[in-house]
């Protein structure tokens, strides 16, 4: 650290930061406060809106068990977590394909193609989901998988991912394919090693807009043993509307599994929303 | 086959994944869309062409323009709000705490980010709630009056509004904090020596450098607003009366719940249509440059 470094870390905390300090401490406690809120109310019977200390009980599962037991979350969860994983897997392998082919490769009408790819960002996916609606419909794909899974495939991966490729040097590629390298080795063993820190980014983000999706589910899943997560929940709030510890338990699940992820990957978290910022 | 025909063959056969995707799931849908805004369909019976009924109608139902102004409000609302304060944090760790105290309050505010709507707004409703509500009893514990949040023509959207600003600002935080740290430390420094003052500093570097990114939390912010849904089909589903309802979730009911496909892609390219006129007057105004960044 040099002394320029030293003279900035030393700044005077003027009473003016000190009062931006405590908002910024003030919001930070509202940020987390609905969620301890949620928490501890999930360990009260409560049948009132109100938090009675008395009724919290910490050794009580009732509510946790009657949710795992009778409400079918447990299906929900488990269609969420395999919807979440296949969406984060087949999004990071078409969209580096893609970026790789826009990138590295030369054919006809490429970069027309890219910018439809563009344009086609900006269009709100309300637009599209009625007649997507009506095929899957015609198809009989609502309440499969691949229904929840397919539209989450888009073409901000491609964009995200292509920005990074920037960086690939084209010289490595060549010296591999005069290797005699096959082409397929080439994408998988030299370019995506490289693309890593992009491809972790553009999974934390597939992984927050999938999870949390709702108006799609909503919409394209009928059976409740094709709900996803967050289908449920919204039922739960309207099956259970005066049972408020049972509510916040279903609410305590459905955000505890996101919340441990972010626990443990903060940075790539952090780095992924950041990095598409940045690219973008 | 040539070298250029063969790598022209490879880059198609990567990037055709992806482009049948999109012309399926996205392009295509985009035509139907507007097709069907034309037309009278309840998907039992094939579509009815009506050419432009459904407009006539749209602009004319109270639903309609209730779910408009309050979409446009609520953007009015939450994009500035949200982006002032994301910047204004972003900066202010920057410059007084990059340490893990404030690696620590950044990773705090982040968690809404993470949460669903779903959860946001279920915990919300219960903590916004008229009697024995979290919120109004630390208002009433401060001498103040309970406030029927959700239940008051009022302050029904208001309520909405200020949850998705609780659950935005740390994604938008985020980038502009990464945004600032990309910022050359010897602009700052030879600010410094010219005497100006922290924040001298923050309007003549900071607010400049960061014009590309605020060009994209902009963008971001008026984008997924206009989409408002999931909060307010959690909290009021609308209510009460009208004074909630946005374009998003009157496009949901036409279509889901009274099976009008044609009136709700209407209102759907109604919606399209608002937020390519909104991103070029953006364009106009926050961008212009964009060529310069390359």
């Amino acid at each position: 650290m040099n002394s320029s470094q030293k003279l900035q870390k030393k700044r005077e905390w003027t009473p003016l930061s000190i009062l931006g300090l405590l908002i910024l401490i003030l919001f930070a406690v509202i940020c987390v406060a609905p969620f301890i809120y949620m928490a501890i109310m999930s360990f009260t019977q409560s049948t009132t809106k109100i938090l009675h200390w008395s009724d919290v009980n910490f050794s009580d599962f009732t509510n946790f068990n009657y949710i795992f037991n009778k409400s079918g979350f447990i299906r929900a969860l488990l269609n969420s977590v395999i919807v979440v994983s296949c969406s984060c897997f087949f999004n990071c392998v078409v969209a580096s394909m893609a970026a790789y082919g826009f990138e590295k490769k030369n054919f006809p009408g490429k970069e027309l193609i890219f910018r439809i790819y563009l344009i086609t960002l900006m269009i709100p996916g309300q637009v599209t989901m009625i007649p997507v609606f009506i095929m899957m419909t015609k198809m009989k794909l609502t309440n499969t998988y691949f229904a929840l899974i397919v539209l989450i495939i888009n073409a901000f991966g491609v964009f995200l991912i292509r920005q990074f490729m920037e960086g690939v040097p084209d010289e490595l590629l060549e010296a591999a394919k005069i290797d005699g390298c096959p082409e397929y080795r080439i994408f998988i063993q030299i370019v995506i090693p490289l693309i890593k820190p992009v491809l972790i980014s553009l999974i934390v983000f597939t992984f927050v807009s999938s999870w949390n999706d709702f108006l799609w589910p909503l919409v394209s899943t009928s059976k409740s043993e094709m709900y996803t997560l967050t289908v449920a929940l919204s039922l739960l709030k309207t099956q259970y509307q005066t049972n408020y510890g049972l509510v916040m338990a279903g609410a305590t699940i459905s955000f505890i599994f996101p919340f441990i992820l972010y626990v443990f990957l903060q940075k790539q978290f952090m780095e992924g929303i950041a990095l598409s910022g940045i690219k973008g | 086959m040539s070298r250029k025909q063969k790598e022209a063959m490879q880059g198609i056969i990567y990037v055709l994944p992806s482009f049948i995707l999109i012309l399926i799931f996205c392009i295509i849908p985009i035509f139907m869309s507007g097709y069907f805004s034309l037309t009278e369909y309840n998907v039992m019976k094939p579509p009815v062409f009506i050419k432009f009924a459904n407009f006539q109608k749209m602009f004319q139902d109270s639903y309609i323009i209730d779910a408009t102004k309050n979409t446009l409000l609520y953007v009015l609302i939450t994009v500035p709000i949200q982006t002032i304060l994301s910047l204004l944090f972003a900066a202010f760790l920057a410059q007084k705490m990059q340490n893990k105290a404030g690696g620590f309050l950044r990773s705090v505010m982040f968690i809404p980010v993470i949460a669903s709507s779903v959860t946001a707004g279920t915990i919300w409703r219960i903590i916004l709630n008229t009697d024995g509500g979290m919120l109004n009893n630390i208002l009433n514990f401060l001498h103040l009056p309970s406030v029927n949040w959700l239940g008051d023509t009022k302050t029904s959207l208001l309520s909405i509004c200020i949850v998705a600003i609780w659950k935005n600002v740390g994604y938008f935080l985020v980038i502009y904090y990464a945004g600032i740290m990309g910022i050359s430390k010897d602009l700052y420094e030879s600010a410094q020596v010219d005497g100006a003052n922290k924040i001298q500093q923050f309007f003549e570097i900071t607010l400049p450098m960061l014009k590309p990114i605020t060009y994209l939390v902009v963008t971001l912010g008026i984008i997924w607003s206009f989409q408002v849904f999931d909060l307010s089909y959690l909290m009021t589903g609308g209510g009460p009366g009208q004074s909630s309802v946005t374009l998003v979730m009157s496009i949901y009911n036409s279509a889901f719940k009274q099976y009008r496909m044609g009136y709700a892609c209407a209102t759907a390219m109604f919606l399209l249509v608002i937020i390519v006129v909104i991103n070029i007057l953006e364009d106009r105004l926050l961008g212009g440059k964009k060529e310069e960044k390359r």
